[in-house]
């Protein structure tokens, strides 16, 4: 089949810095193909810039050979990955079966109250994006959310809105 | 290698590393005589898995497996009308069911979704689930072609791998995950490519339908007949979908020597020329106010017989310049060959002019003619020697079947050369610029619309047949020149019996060496290689 033969950009303008895309190319020493690395490179480049927007993916897309759709793909199956802003803080509360037993769902429900917005959406100021989270192995300590990388456990509704409320 | 197997209690020789699903197949049995429904598996794509509707049980295994992806072995016993088999299938149609959306009265795929013919062949009769189902987009344009229903969609992943495999453009994925799985393009690379119409046709359910053919026409309207695409030299199998005299659509038909279960985009829409608004209604004679006017196909044929006898008389045979088609019959043009005979022109003084494009490595040829190889193959030569004759004035006048000759290839458009001529005849199927130059003109059948073969670019004869009959008069080129024949009182031509296809094709491999044994009626449904060609 014939291609149209896409011209090289001269100069890399991306937004991927050069001290990530070095760290990329080390992940990708580690893998037998080099779209091993990609899970890695997704969170190099969502440490770095926020989230993984269409322009992201395409540029990993050429560093790693693949198809920006493909990139995607990945994206999109992964809670943990973003393809637009967040808030500075990520609040995900856990809806799964035990946590929801010990009040996780109506926890959730409080919080979007409180902070006027729906799971999945930022608060206007860009302060808080809040989630829903699959399990996080943390049953015990039912109901819980996590703050970035931090767990709250045995939470109350009101504990919960002090702790949102201390969010810069 | 070979191995045998078992299935429900026949006994099977197949190919050694076959799948289960494969080696049915191979063996045509599959949907056939043994019922493995499947949504996912396709025989030619990769392999999936993801549908697990086409459990069976094998002896000696304690679960059932998924037959796309469990290869033969020897000895092998698979039972695919079991308790365990049917109760699985039940089981898997509820969950494919749950989230799909009752819309069958307003899905364009009703009538021919495999969702409907398997739910109602193995599912259950009603639903237990009572939460709502996934409410999704019912109108995503995935491209300039293609509209996707998000809440129809049952994940098998077909036009995933078909992107990927076949046209290899990759187009198209799975987005998100679990229950929020949707097919998808990047946002400002849809699914554009040459063959993108295909995905409609392999997507089981009513997903994916193609913009150009959905809310037409209800498919139990339509008869499915086979017939070859005519878009370019590579003679596609097809089904035209015709439905009151009217041909809605062209889906592909397996032809595992051709074009295997694909089309190109560009031949699925050459279906539109059969109705087309341009076609050639009546025979036209020009009039003494330079006007072409519509006349009966007697006075045609006068008017073309005294202009051919003016030229032959002033300049014998040589006076007359000949075209043949790449769009006409092989019977037509044997009927071609027989009329120069009795002129006393040899099959290479004819020229054929044969219209070009774009091609691939798949199925696109550049020869946009569905009988370019047959017209070779009946001897006819190029038009170049034609059109130079036409240009330095040895002939007076021009016979000419199809259109191309003003292709750029050869007068790019330019028409000063035959405007010099005593006569142009044209027998065609479009209007065309040298229709606007023609002093008397014939409306000739599309291939679609009569009996015959065409030849495909491997050399492969193929058969078409009417399937519909032209809302006006026209005529097959082959018939029109028996016409003109008698008109003429041209030798073995005085009384010519009724233009018959099927004996002027029994007639082909008595003439040509190449077509012995081959006809209309002997190629069958997926047509047979002329004698010494390898297609």
């Amino acid at each position: 089949m014939v291609k149209a033969v896409k011209p090289k950009k001269a100069a890399k303008s991306g937004a991927i810095s050069g001290a990530t895309r070095k760290r990329i190319a080390e992940e990708m020493q580690k893998f037998p193909q080099k779209r091993g690395a990609l899970l890695e490179a997704l969170h190099l480049v969502q440490e770095e810039l926020g989230c993984i927007a269409p322009e992201t993916a395409r540029e990993l897309a050429e560093i790693f050979e693949m198809r920006a759709v493909e990139v995607m793909e990945v994206v999109s199956f992964y809670n943990m990955f973003h393809a637009a802003p967040q808030g500075r803080h990520h609040v995900h509360v856990c809806t799964n079966l035990p946590c929801s037993l010990r009040g996780g769902r109506s926890l959730l429900r409080r919080l979007e109250e409180h902070l006027g917005i729906r799971a999945g959406e930022t608060t206007p100021d860009g302060r808080i994006t809040l989630g829903r989270e699959e399990c996080l192995g943390a049953c015990a300590y039912a109901p819980m959310l996590r703050i970035g990388d931090t767990y709250h456990e045995n939470l109350g509704v009101e504990l919960a809105k002090k702790l949102l409320d201390s969010l810069e | 290698m070979t191995v045998r197997i078992t299935v429900d209690g026949a006994a099977y020789e197949v190919e050694e590393g076959r799948t289960l699903l494969q080696a049915l197949d191979d063996l045509g049995v599959l949907m056939n005589g043994v019922e493995v429904p499947h949504y996912c598996w396709h025989p030619k794509l990769s392999i999936d898995g993801s549908c697990r509707l086409c459990q069976v049980e094998v002896e000696g295994v304690p679960k059932l497996q998924i037959a796309c992806d469990t290869r033969v072995t020897d000895g092998m016993v698979v039972h695919t009308k079991s308790e365990r088999v049917r109760k699985a299938r039940e089981g898997v149609m509820e969950l494919l069911l749950v989230n799909h959306p009752l819309d069958c009265p307003i899905c364009d795929q009703a009538g021919e979704c495999k969702l409907q013919d398997y739910a109602f062949e193995y599912g259950v009769q009603h639903s237990r689930s009572r939460e709502p189902r996934r409410a999704l987009e019912k109108r995503v344009e995935l491209g300039p072609t293609i509209v996707l229903d998000q809440e129809r969609c049952i994940l098998c992943r077909r036009c995933v791998r078909f992107c990927r495999e076949v046209p290899g453009t990759g187009e198209l994925v799975v987005e998100n995950r679990g229950d929020r799985s949707v097919i998808a393009a990047f946002p400002g690379a849809p699914l554009d490519n040459d063959y993108s119409m295909n995905v409609a046709d392999i997507c089981p359910v009513g997903a994916l339908t193609t913009k150009d053919f959905r809310f037409k026409m209800r498919v139990w309207f339509l008869d499915e007949l086979p017939g070859v695409c005519t878009g370019c030299s590579a003679g596609c199998n097809i089904h035209a979908g015709v439905a009151n005299n009217r041909v809605y659509r062209y889906v592909p038909r397996r032809n595992d020597a051709v074009n295997e279960t694909w089309i190109c985009d560009a031949g699925r829409m050459s279906y539109r020329e059969i109705g087309s608004a341009s076609r050639i209604h009546h025979p036209q004679v020009r009039g003494a106010d330079g006007r072409l006017t519509a006349a009966g196909l007697g006075d045609a044929l006068a008017v073309a017989a005294a202009r051919l006898r003016a030229a032959i008389e002033g300049g014998g045979a040589e006076a007359v310049a000949v075209l043949a088609s790449p769009h006409a019959t092989n019977e037509d043009l044997l009927a071609l060959r027989r009329f120069l005979a009795a002129l006393g022109a040899p099959p290479e003084s004819a020229g054929v002019a044969v219209p070009t494009g774009a091609s691939d490595d798949l199925l696109l040829r550049e020869e946009k003619a569905a009988n370019a190889f047959g017209a070779r193959a009946l001897g006819f030569g190029g038009a170049d020697a034609v059109i130079e004759r036409v240009r330095s004035g040895a002939a007076r006048v021009l016979l000419a079947l199809g259109h191309d000759i003003l292709a750029p290839a050869h007068l790019r458009g330019d028409v000063s050369a035959l405007a010099l001529l005593d006569g142009v005849i044209l027998l065609d199927t479009h209007r065309s610029a040298l229709e606007r130059i023609a002093h008397v003109v014939f409306p000739a059948r599309h291939a679609l619309e009569k009996l015959g073969t065409l030849t495909n670019a491997a050399g492969r004869v193929q058969r078409v047949q009417p399937v519909v009959e032209p809302a006006f008069a026209a005529w097959s080129e082959g018939e029109i020149l028996l016409r003109l024949g008698e008109a003429l009182a041209l030798p073995g031509f005085e009384e010519p019996a009724a233009w018959d296809p099927h004996a002027v094709s029994k007639s082909l491999g008595e003439e040509l060496p190449a077509f012995a044994g081959i006809d209309v009626d002997s190629v069958g449904h997926e047509g047979l290689p002329l004698r010494g060609e390898s297609a």
